[in-house]
């Protein structure tokens, strides 16, 4: 019996092959051999194993660290330089490691001795050191930018300013402007129509601001507007529309002008003639234009742009998760009866075909809906429609799963006395097997469409449709306000129907 | 009507379930076979209506061979013989009227039946035979709201929607106590009476001496023992360790005492 290592009782006889200065000695040349001479082989192994990778690791972001340098001394103090804090701390920690495995077959070696863990929290440290500068964590930034963080991150969370709207009514009028002033006579003013707005510019040709050989401005003529027909008491913004149509919001020392009109709704005004780059081919005469305009809110609230688009790409999203919840449904029942194993015992090809449809669900279940959605998108393009693929996909293997775990889990006794009655193989399923698969079924079925809607919220990421593929656009326009609209729709709608799937659920069971 | 020749059944996995198995049922009688678990009771009534297929050996039902009986033939043969069981089988989310109404699948129309239509008649059938058993009033109760004996009774009534010829109990009141396992047995005495021939394998011995009109007991697969109603009745403790092993002699002489 006591020569008999490999018997469970003789386990805690296991003797040391070498002494434990040998032990120590070869740990010492190469971590973890001491371990496994004390025949504590997995021991050994793990400590080698750990020892080795963290050593790799370690030359690894050495030689990232000091830029590929040439030579251990260069690539050593050029990292030192560069991450002095992470270089001395995974230093001394593998010195200290290699010290403690030492230590660790040295003990390993006596029979009897308490389970000493110390080696492995300090493989475990180093690893997490080692992960820290791997993954670039870096929560001194995290903290320095933060303020950086509130102007978007407030918008999203407050975003309902952007929500409403009104329509907006445009009182504008304008004059021509020739540039530069020739022999030909210069454009006259417009002509007046009774209660409309009216503006003369005089004069009405001149010279645009232009740059000098040092960038320096030369300004331009100086224009006296001089406008009546505006709403009084309103402020009125002054445009510059150039001959191919471009306008600008004319700005003076930096500052947009705007003007307030009189109580009559007029109002006296210079303005300097501005700068604009026009190519060399716009020789000659050119006509361009100076307006002013008074823009004001008219009308109720009203659902802004991004609201409504956000609402109908919400409906299209709860759809396109609804939808591919059916069609999820309707393959993967016939695909369950075929994985579950008390329904296939009769043959050997229904075995076979169990096995085989058991693998198609596992490896469709292992890629992930975003990837499908990429596939789809392949195939069918851009849209709901590729995102109703991605996810039917997913939810026939994983529902296929979960319904033919529920058909193996039922009780096999009803089956047996529906066709003690000489009931057909068809009827003894509508009659045993449908029964008592109502309850998982229904649960297993609303449970996937949360989380189909869920994904359906994502996969327009990729170009799958529904409001993903919004949030994602307004996220990249910067549109903060816009895109704080879309996720608060997701947040509400994911938690009213997790509430209703989980109430559906209870009632069925 | 009802005759075995030389049954043997093997399992997949190398179990002897039946050795050489053969005895005959007569016309209105109530034939108990007695014996402890896993001696082959069970194997031997599910081989009788053929949900489990004999290895070797005949069936034969009414002078035909049903041994190899395959669909239309089987079902035919099946639905004379009505079966209750030990755990009552019913789809305990289904309602009592659902669970009855399923007895009659036999005689149903295959496709109209897998939308629950039944024909009148069959209605009718089905609320006389849960009058029979005395829980008419449960007709629309989930049958998992019945108490164990209720549900039972509603096994009875399935059972008894076959119209059949002989009734397969497998265990009936095992999972019952004693009291209702005598309300049940009584319910099948009933049937035995108005002449339905009943095949039942039971544990307890007092219940055996009181119902049964012939007596097998199989031990490891093997019948050990044959006995008529008056042999049952002056069974010795050597008979019963026979069949059931030294260990249950004191069980069994416990309850010969407490006969009434």
């Amino acid at each position: 019996m006591a020569n008999n290592t490999n018997s469970k009782a003789a386990k805690p006889e296991k003797r040391s092959l070498v002494s434990p200065v040998v032990a120590a000695v070869a740990s010492l040349i190469l971590p973890g051999l001491g371990q496994m001479l004390a025949r504590r082989f997995r021991r050994g192994l793990i400590v080698f194993a750990s020892v080795a990778s963290i050593t790799g690791l370690i030359w690894w972001l050495f030689v990232d660290l000091s830029r590929s340098a040439q030579g251990i001394g260069l690539m050593l103090t050029k990292s030192l330089r560069r991450a002095p804090g992470f270089v001395i701390l995974v230093l001394v920690g593998l010195v200290v490691l290699w010290l403690l495995n030492v230590w660790d077959a040295y003990r390993e070696t006596q029979t009897r001795h308490r389970a000493d863990p110390t080696v492995f929290i300090l493989i475990g440290i180093v690893f997490f050191v080692l992960g820290w500068q791997i993954s670039q964590i870096d929560p001194v930034t995290a903290v320095v930018e933060l303020p950086d963080a509130w102007p978007p991150l407030s918008k999203v969370l407050w975003p309902w300013e952007a929500a409403f709207e009104r329509d907006t009514d445009v009182l504008a009028a304008s004059a021509d402007i020739l540039t530069p002033c020739d022999d030909e006579p210069p454009p006259e003013a417009p002509e007046k129509v009774e209660g409309e707005p009216y503006m003369v510019a005089s004069p009405t040709c001149g010279d645009l601001t232009e740059l000098d050989e040092n960038n320096q401005p030369v300004l331009g003529t100086t224009l006296h507007l001089s406008a009546s027909g505006f709403a009084p008491n309103t402020e009125t913004f002054i445009f510059w529309i150039d001959p191919i149509g471009q306008e600008f919001r004319i700005r003076q020392e930096g500052a947009y002008i705007s003007v307030m009109t009189e109580a009559d709704g007029t109002f006296e005004y210079d303005v300097t003639m501005p700068y604009r780059l026009t190519p060399p081919s716009a020789e000659g005469r050119q006509i361009h234009e100076i307006e002013a305009r008074q823009i004001t809110e008219v009308g109720g609230l009203k659902p802004s742009e991004p609201l409504r688009l956000t609402m109908a790409r919400m409906v299209e999203t709860i759809f396109l998760g609804m939808m591919a919840t059916i069609f999820g449904i309707i393959l993967a029942i016939p695909v369950s009866f075929l994985a579950a194993r008390n329904m296939m015992s009769g043959s050997f090809l229904s075995i076979a075909l169990y096995y085989l449809s058991r693998t198609v669900l596992n490896i469709i279940r292992s890629i992930e809906p975003l990837i499908w959605a990429l596939i789809a998108v392949v195939w069918v393009g851009l849209g709901p429609f590729a995102g109703i693929i991605a996810l039917t996909i997913h939810s026939v293997a994983s529902l296929g799963k979960l319904y033919s775990e529920a058909i193996e889990s039922i009780d096999p006794g009803p089956i047996e006395a529906i066709q003690a009655t000489g009931a057909t193989r068809l009827q003894t399923i509508v009659y045993a097997v449908i029964p008592q698969m109502i309850p998982p079924f229904v649960s297993f079925s609303i449970y996937r469409w949360d989380i189909n809607v869920r994904m359906s919220t994502v996969i327009g990421l990729v170009g799958g449709g529904g409001i993903g593929f919004l949030l994602v656009q307004y996220i990249k326009l910067l549109d903060y306000r816009a895109a704080g609209i879309a996720v608060w729709f997701i947040a509400i709608t994911v938690a009213i129907l997790d509430n209703v799937s989980s109430e559906i659920r209870q009632r069925f069971i | 009507m009802l005759e075995i020749r030389n049954l043997t059944k093997i399992y997949d996995d190398g179990t002897v379930a039946l050795k050489n198995v053969s005895f005959t049922v007569e016309q209105g009688e109530f034939l108990i076979i007695i014996g402890l678990s896993g001696s082959g009771k069970s194997t031997l009534l599910r081989c009788i209506n053929r949900l489990i297929d004999p290895t070797e050996g005949q069936i034969i039902w009414d002078g035909v061979d049903i041994t190899a009986a395959e669909s239309a033939e089987l079902r035919t043969v099946r639905r004379q013989i009505g079966m209750i069981f030990q755990h009552f089988n019913l789809v305990k989310r289904s309602s009592v009227m659902t669970n009855v109404l399923a007895g009659r699948l036999g005689y149903a129309d295959p496709w109209q039946s897998l939308w629950h239509r039944f024909s009148p008649q069959d209605r009718e059938l089905a609320i006389k035979a849960l009058g029979r058993v005395g829980i008419s009033d449960q007709a629309n109760k989930r049958a998992d709201e019945l108490s164990g004996g209720q549900q039972q009774r509603v096994g009875i009534a399935r059972a008894l929607m076959q119209e059949p010829r002989m009734i397969l109990a497998d265990e009936p009141v095992a999972s019952l106590d004693p009291v209702l396992a005598h309300t049940i047995l009584g319910d099948l005495d009933q049937l035995n009476k108005e002449g339905m021939t009943i095949l039942c394998s039971l544990h307890y011995l007092d219940l055996v001496q009181r119902y049964a009109s012939r007596v097998i007991g199989l031990k490891d697969g093997e019948i050990v023992y044959r006995g008529s109603r008056a042999d049952i009745r002056a069974m010795t403790d050597e008979q019963f360790k026979q069949v059931y092993g030294a260990e249950a002699i004191r069980v069994a002489a416990g309850l010969e005492g407490s006969l009434g």
